[in-house]
């Protein structure tokens, strides 16, 4: 997983090993620290889960009330698609924990679709549900992605077959229960992953200091940014020996890369400072600050544009690949500042603390 | 890219290092070993990490060519198999375990022991006739192969479904503290044909990839110079270096990878994986794991599935993974620790230190590296027994894991499942299950009063 970063900052790890390990108590930050993780791991992620979650149930619902020629109500499915990967998309900057231990990810998310699977699993006789689909990659968000928007981004209600919409039913609540698991095994009063930063350099943590705590923290923002730059923009970008490759796009029947992309950035940005919908708690941001105001008006500028750079690309990501190279180029530039900005001031600053 | 500064960064720290080792040799009180030196456990290719992504980057010393080879791999290591025909990673199955190289390797590290044996994992059965090929290996069971696929893609049939069952083994320390150990006793069910009542079986789980390129450097001298067949000096452990049929160069060479060392080389076990574990075929193993077999043909014609430039590339990759350093190595319970390690003779097999000769890939040459392993075959004694020769391995015999990173495991992966299965549950029932030549060392750690046990787990740990 992960690009050749964490070579800035370890010293201090070798430092950390020299002093007393019971100096958590005496760290003058420890409760800004705790603070930060607190509200990180609770109002930020687990509360991105949150979002996921609900809004997969509200999916589900709309595919359940999605019939053949229903025009409105495939719009309705496919606004629903698009509002429960905005916050899987902004997850992407904390891909650890449930998510990864529990295989999560390749259920929610696998790429690229089964085209072959899925059409012998509609022409079979088996009746589609949620657990036939279960130890199947034929499942998630772009298994859905193909059916309500197709091969070419083009389909109608009217297209949709019997079969196709059972099986798309049995795919958003088998969506809903990965979510769900997903959301419990951070939820304090389920799985309470969150405790492991909430009472990181505590026993039954799995994080033996908060700052090693912290680092999981930016590492998984630095991983994603350099995700986006180097994988999800690079490979449509210049994939085929350097011209584009549009196969390689991973929402391309949605066309909902961009707003993808720009998900993966927020959240970045979402960790970095604390915030998650309306609420703006403790994040990085603010130990930042308190040690280096440059550095952390230099990432927040950096998150800012990166944005920026990725809604700038005009129309659509498939078309601006082939036809608008230099503003995608641009957008990359942006994200790879991003990154190095993350790993050559973040990094070394948390791992000196 | 910028490998001079990485290179500076090793440098300032080994100096941070001595800095304060000083220290803390001014004030120990009690004989025990330094273990300063082992702090770059796989020489200049070791990390600083703490993290979930302790075992998931890229050595730091690789040259720019090389860094890039492992980046390429990295893509391939993580990509999902569909079912063929498709315009990108194509040719999944018929049969297979899993459909992607990390799924059974998550985050570069241990597989757990599913909770459901039969949902796709990193868990799996090797099987074979009684008996050995005449080249030493073992004798495939007829339309089963070595390997059991228990999934298959949409359509087709698995060979068979895992099924297990486990038993109770008490197990007292001197102290009276009990621990009860889960012996696991398997089977395979719902075959797609009648399975031989003979055959045998034996269950594997996914083992973490990073500092393979290190263990395949080190030289084949080095490793004989620890054999002890006969057990000439009578310390009761007598290690077997195993010697296997190497597909790649189609001779037999010294076997350094997999449960059983069954495999010389990284390359021909990224092969075998993809067409064991995911039914891709390459040009090591162009067969598909199914060929002749009702389940096993997909009728397309398209071997070898997997281009020759992935296949070095993940192999490539496998090789370059960091060696994440050890933690508190100069904490006094650390040290200790260490101390006990080597006095109830974990050490014997463990082997701390190694070092690595010549290697294709420079950063990996030349290294003095700290695995905790001898890469020789062990009797584990019955209780782990798969009695499932293997090339030189007999139905006892294991090759002893590295230990390093081990202590992450619980951070990296979120479990601490440990042995070829997935049997033991943390540290101290892999100690448990230790038997045959490791009796003797299991038994002195069962007489270890609860301080000194903690401090031995504390060492481990810190690896």
């Amino acid at each position: 997983m992960k690009t050749n970063l964490f070579i800035f900052g370890f010293t201090s790890l070798l430092l950390a090993s020299c002093s007393n390990n019971d100096s958590e108590t005496a760290n003058p930050d420890s409760a800004l620290n705790k603070e930060i993780l607190t509200n990180t791991s609770v109002n930020v992620i687990t509360a991105t889960y949150s979002e996921l979650y609900n809004n997969s149930v509200a999916l589900t619902t709309a595919c359940q009330n999605l019939s053949i020629g229903d025009e409105a109500e495939l719009t309705a499915v496919k606004n629903a698609w698009v509002a429960t990967r905005a916050p899987w998309e902004k997850s992407e900057g904390f891909l650890y924990g449930p998510v990864d231990t529990e295989g999560i990810d390749p259920a929610i998310d696998s790429w690229p679709v089964d085209v072959n699977a899925i059409n012998n699993i509609l022409n079979s006789s088996q009746a589609i549900t949620s657990t036939l689909l279960e130890n199947d990659d034929a499942r998630g968000f772009h298994t859905i992605e193909y059916f309500i928007w197709g091969l070419s981004g083009n389909k109608t209600a009217s297209e949709l077959t019997t079969r196709e919409l059972e099986y798309l039913v049995a795919a958003a609540q088998n969506l809903q229960s990965k979510t769900q698991q997903l959301y419990y095994g951070w939820l304090q009063s389920q799985g309470n992953f969150a405790n492991n930063f909430v009472n990181a350099g505590q026993s039954g943590s799995i994080y033996t200091s908060q700052k090693d705590a912290l680092l999981e923290l930016v590492e998984g923002i630095i991983i994603i940014s350099d995700e986006v730059a180097t994988g999800k923009i690079e490979t449509p970008l210049n994939g085929n020996n350097g011209a584009a490759s549009p196969q390689d796009e991973e929402s391309r029947f949605s066309n909902n890369s961009k707003l993808d992309f720009a998900n993966n950035i927020r959240s970045i940005q979402n960790i970095y400072l604390g915030d998650f919908a309306s609420i703006e708690g403790k994040g990085l941001t603010d130990l930042v600050a308190s040690k280096n105001a440059t550095t952390d008006a230099n990432i927040k500028a950096k998150i800012t544009e990166a944005i920026s750079a990725i809604e700038a690309i005009p129309g659509t990501f498939t078309d601006a690949i082939f036809n608008h190279r230099s503003a995608v180029q641009n957008a990359q530039q942006k994200v790879a500042e991003l990154k190095v900005v993350l790993e050559s001031q973040l990094q070394p600053l948390i791992s000196n603390l | 890219m910028n490998s001079p500064l990485k290179y500076f960064a090793c440098l300032v720290l080994t100096a941070l290092f001595f800095s304060c080792s000083d220290n803390e040799s001014e004030s120990a009180y009690e004989d025990l070993p330094s273990l300063n030196d082992r702090l770059m456990a796989g020489g200049e290719t070791t990390v600083f990490l703490t993290s979930s992504n302790s075992f998931s980057t890229p050595a730091p010393n690789l040259s720019a060519s090389d860094l890039s080879d492992h980046l390429a791999g990295d893509v391939d290591f993580e990509a999902i198999f569909v079912t063929a025909p498709a315009s990108i990673n194509q040719g999944l199955g018929t049969i297979f375990n899993n459909s992607s190289c990390v799924s059974c390797h998550p985050r570069d590290g241990r597989a757990a022991f599913p909770t459901n044996l039969n949902a796709k994992s990193g868990f799996f059965f090797r099987v074979s006739l009684p008996g050995q090929l005449e080249n030493g290996g073992s004798i495939p069971v007829p339309g089963f192969g070595t390997q059991i696929q228990n999934q298959a893609i949409f359509g087709y049939q698995p060979e068979g479904k895992f099924q297990v069952t486990f038993q109770d083994v008490v197990e007292v320390f001197a102290d009276g503290t009990q621990v009860i150990l889960k012996k696991p006793n398997y089977s395979l069910i719902d075959t797609y044909i009648p399975f031989p009542g003979n055959a045998l079986i034996s269950p594997r789980i996914g083992s973490p990839v990073f500092g393979l390129g290190l263990l395949e450097a080190i030289t084949e001298e080095d490793i004989l110079q620890n054999q002890d067949i006969y057990d000439v000096n009578a310390d009761g452990i007598s290690g077997k270096a195993n010697y296997v049929f190497d597909a790649v160069s189609g001779t037999i060479q010294l076997g350094r990878f997999g449960w059983k060392a069954n495999t010389a080389t990284i390359l021909e076990q990224c092969a075998g994986a993809y067409n064991g574990d995911m039914g891709i075929t390459s040009y090591l193993k162009p067969i598909e794991t199914g060929f002749g077999q009702t389940n096993g043909e997909d009728g397309l014609g398209d071997d070898p599935e997997l281009p020759d430039a992935i296949l070095h590339q993940v192999a490539a990759y496998c090789k370059t993974l960091a060696v994440p350093a050890p933690r508190n190595l100069t904490h006094q319970t650390v040290r200790r620790g260490a101390k006990i390690f080597e006095e109830i003779q974990c050490a014997k097999c463990h082997i701390p230190k190694m070092k690595t000769g010549h290697a294709s890939i420079s950063a990996l040459a030349n290294q003095t590296i700290f695995p905790y392993s001898d890469l020789l075959l062990h009797d584990m004694g019955e209780g782990l027994a798969d009695h499932r020769p293997d090339f030189l391995a007999d139905g006892n015999e294991w090759k002893t894991r590295p230990l390093w990173g081990i202590g992450l495991t619980q951070v990296v992966n979120g479990h601490t499942h440990f042995l070829h299965d997935g049997r033991a549950k943390n540290i101290t029932e892999a100690i448990l299950w230790h038997g045959g030549e490791a009796l003797s060392a299991k038994n002195k750690f069962k007489q270890l009063p609860a301080q000194d046990r903690a401090a031995l787990l504390e060492f481990i740990n810190s690896l």
